[in-house]
């Protein structure tokens, strides 16, 4: 389950074979689902599965879409409905109707995915990409599959998260290497340094980067390690050791 | 005149002689069936000349094809002038040799005497009958008459006749020593394996051409014999007119002088070139029809040479993306795809393809279940298609490596109580990945890109083996900063075999023979690191 702070306010599109499992895992990780669906056998299979914070929709109506009270700020919209076509249609109504909210859409090819980012989705996820890039390391470097797999596919508490440093934190002006992650139990995978710009930069590349508020974080680590490390962030018993250095 | 009495004491001498003749055979018969050395050799032998799936059998086919060869180029020679003596002894002795060695030991594979025998003995035994000796050798001698007989062995046996030099027309026969190339050379039995798809056609184009042949060859001697052109002499210059006028060959050599000759030249010509073209529609379209075929008979035998092959079920925007990943990482693959036209799609982006129901076990005993496969992945978009396939592989060999695609959790849980190694559901990898982007889309795309092995940070495996210069030491020690490698952790088996992944492990963790060192860096550190540590 998640920190109360990393709970978010979802409203799913689609109760079809995709939005079904997506609805289980984003309730069971803690956030906030709300469910719109276009198909009536749909809206009565969620209503058997006694799912009660669900509307039906018309994406083709304005209106029909307004009526889901979607504030940009706040929600996280995910199109998960089975056709693409559909999924096409809501992205550019949703992006016509909220500029500046997180769209998520699913896609099921790589012309899907380009289609479907030109009409405003900002991010797609394919849904056979990962499935396909999975089995394929299960056999052909099966202990990074299960690694993988229990960072990513299995319910446990190691995670991977990112952390926005805000301009007070005790980081800024320190270099990485001055920090001991491993002590605190986490492994800084990649940073997106705003010196450099916005591109997401894996520490593998060698570079010691300074921190600097607004720098983004990506950490792989146990939930309560990042919590206790963003708690420390902003107090005074976080220590930085030399031994992250000799690490 | 006396009645004819049978001596007595002769039939019962002969009976049991008989008898224990018989005794012995199947006495014999027993003793081979028990053995393991005479099965071992009988089926290396068999493996060696029939199984093309055997990985020697193909240096076999080119000692063989050598040997022909060699001993068609030395009969060639000797037509024009004495080759030396060494050569002389080579085909006489060696070529003649390895010949009848292979013709005996194609008789020998051919069947199995001693299970006959066994067969008549349990037969006789069943019915209170004895084994009569005639019979089993009747038996066995029309067993093997009926490989002798078979056109292949034939062409072996006249194929060993050239070597006797005393009678000079059995030269002659040194054509069959080419017809043996047939055994061996894949992409000539293709060919008359087509011809011989189109038997009724071809023949009854044959029958006309003989029928027009016969009739413009009497015509001509008919109109011409009988003095007005001199080439035509008697029946046989006529025939061979009208072959090779029908065959639009027209040597010009024999040509017909009358105004009756020339009208029946013109009627053969224009049939003849109705026949060549009627030929020629025949076998392209056999070609065609037989393409496919052929080209998939060529998969399996390209396939019976390697072993670790991983079986692909679907060739689906999953199966396409599975297949790609895999090809990059050098992996043997065959796709199975129901689809001729999908087969036909994976066979041009380059994959080994096969037209074929993976729900039934002949495609796979084909490709070969037993020896060859290590892992079948079934991806069709149908979890019952999916599921029959996985038990009919796991039903074949069990050993194989299966993976299931599936669409629920439901389906998935049946599936490994059946048995089955893996099951992946994409609708519940697309959920968690939809958890891991909700409201860290940074880390989520870097999650994306590590799964994805995109961009310039990859994620990699380093064994540890029993002796490396890694075992039994410490994780602070491995200095993997120098590569500007990431240790993510350790894979390792617990004690009852099972993997456990150990995140991010202390210095003072040691690395054991069997782990599975998890690190993330740039691909050519990673090589940098491996070779290092070698």
């Amino acid at each position: 389950m998640l920190h109360e702070e990393h709970k978010k306010d979802v409203i799913l599109f689609g109760y079809g074979k995709f939005g079904r499992h997506m609805y289980t895992h984003l309730s069971a990780s803690g956030h906030h689902v709300k469910l719109a669906t276009m198909v009536d056998s749909n809206y009565e299979e969620a209503v058997e599965d006694r799912i009660r914070d669900i509307k039906r929709f018309n994406p083709k109506h304005n209106d029909s879409i307004r009526m889901l009270g979607i504030n940009p700020s706040k929600h996280l919209l995910y199109c998960a409905m089975d056709h693409t076509s559909n999924n096409l249609f809501l992205v550019l109504s949703l992006r016509e109707l909220y500029h500046d909210a997180i769209i998520v859409a699913i896609s099921n090819s790589d012309e899907n995915t380009r289609k479907l980012k030109f009409a405003g989705a900002d991010t797609i996820i394919d849904i056979y990409e990962a499935s396909a890039q999975h089995l394929v390391t299960n056999l052909t470097k099966p202990a990074v599959a299960e690694a993988i797999s229990t960072i990513i596919f299995e319910k446990n508490d190691l995670r991977i998260a990112e952390i926005i440093l805000a301009s007070d934190t005790i980081l800024e002006g320190k270099h990485a290497a001055e920090i001991d992650f491993y002590g605190k139990g986490l492994i800084l995978v990649a940073i997106i340094d705003k010196e450099l710009g916005d591109e997401l930069i894996y520490l593998s590349k060698g570079i010691d980067h300074k921190f600097d508020a607004g720098d983004t974080l990506v950490l792989a680590g146990r939930v309560d390690d990042i919590i206790t490390f963003k708690n420390e962030l902003a107090g005074e018993e976080f220590q930085a050791t030399k031994k992250g250095v000799d690490r | 005149m006396p009645a004819y009495k049978p001596d007595k004491e002769k039939v019962t001498m002969i009976k049991p002689l008989g008898r224990s003749i018989v005794s012995r055979i199947v006495k014999f018969a027993y003793m081979i069936e028990g053995s393991d050395q005479y099965q071992k050799l009988k089926n290396f032998t068999y493996d060696l000349l029939e199984n093309d799936r055997y990985r020697y059998k193909r240096w076999f086919d080119f000692f063989m094809i050598f040997i022909i060869l060699s001993s068609v180029l030395i009969l060639v020679v000797e037509v024009k002038k004495p080759v030396p003596q060494w050569m002389d002894d080579y085909d006489l002795y060696f070529v003649t040799t390895i010949f009848i060695v292979e013709y005996l030991a194609r008789m020998w594979v051919y069947s199995d005497m001693h299970k006959i025998v066994i067969r008549l003995s349990e037969e006789s035994h069943y019915l209170h009958h004895p084994l009569q000796l005639h019979k089993v050798l009747g038996v066995l001698i029309r067993d093997k008459w009926s490989y002798v007989v078979s056109p292949a062995a034939l062409i072996d046996l006249i194929a060993i006749l050239p070597s006797y030099r005393q009678i000079r027309i059995l030269r002659i026969l040194v054509l069959f020593r080419a017809f043996k190339m047939l055994r061996y050379a894949r992409s000539l039995s293709s060919f008359l394996f087509i011809l011989k798809s189109k038997k009724f056609e071809l023949v009854t184009l044959l029958s006309l051409t003989a029928f027009f042949v016969f009739i413009a060859g009497i015509m001509l001697y008919v109109f011409e014999g009988d003095g007005d052109n001199p080439n035509i002499s008697n029946l046989f210059d006529a025939f061979y007119w009208a072959l090779v006028t029908i065959s639009t060959v027209g040597y010009g050599d024999i040509s017909p002088v009358t105004p009756e000759g020339r009208v029946v030249s013109m009627l053969i010509i224009m049939t003849g070139v109705g026949l060549i073209a009627f030929m020629t529609s025949i076998i392209v379209s056999s070609f065609s029809e037989r393409l496919v075929e052929l080209r998939e008979h060529r998969v399996v035998q390209e396939i019976g040479k390697k072993s670790g092959v991983i079986v692909i079920c679907g060739f689906g925007i999953m199966g396409r993306k599975v297949a790609k990943g895999l090809a990059r990482e050098g992996k043997e693959l065959i796709i199975l795809e129901r689809d001729e036209e999908v087969a036909q799609k994976a066979h041009s982006s380059g994959y080994r393809s096969i037209s074929a129901d993976a729900t039934q076990s002949s495609i796979f005993e084909e490709i070969g279940i037993e020896s060859r496969i290590s892992h079948v992945l079934c991806l069709t978009s149908d979890d019952e298609q999916n599921a029959f396939i996985a038990i009919n592989v796991k039903s074949l060999n069990p050993d194989v490596t299966v993976t299931v695609r599936c669409s629920d959790k439901e389906i998935a849980d049946k599936l490994r109580y059946a048995g089955i190694n893996h099951v992946i559901i994409p609708e519940e990898i697309t959920a968690l990945m939809s958890v891991a982007h909700a409201g860290e889309p940074v880390a989520f795309e870097a999650l994306r890109s590590i799964i994805a092995y995109k961009g310039e940070n990859h994620i990699d495996e380093v064994e540890i083996e029993r002796g490396s210069m890694l075992e039994h030491t410490l994780i602070g020690s491995l200095k993997t900063e120098i590569f500007r490698l990431i240790i993510l952790g350790i894979v390792r088996l617990d004690e009852e075999g099972e993997k456990l992944f150990l995140f991010n492990p202390d210095d003072t963790t040691t690395l054991q023979a069997g782990d599975d060192l998890v690190v993330m860096g740039r691909p050519a550190a990673i090589a940098h690191f491996k070779q290092r540590i070698q």
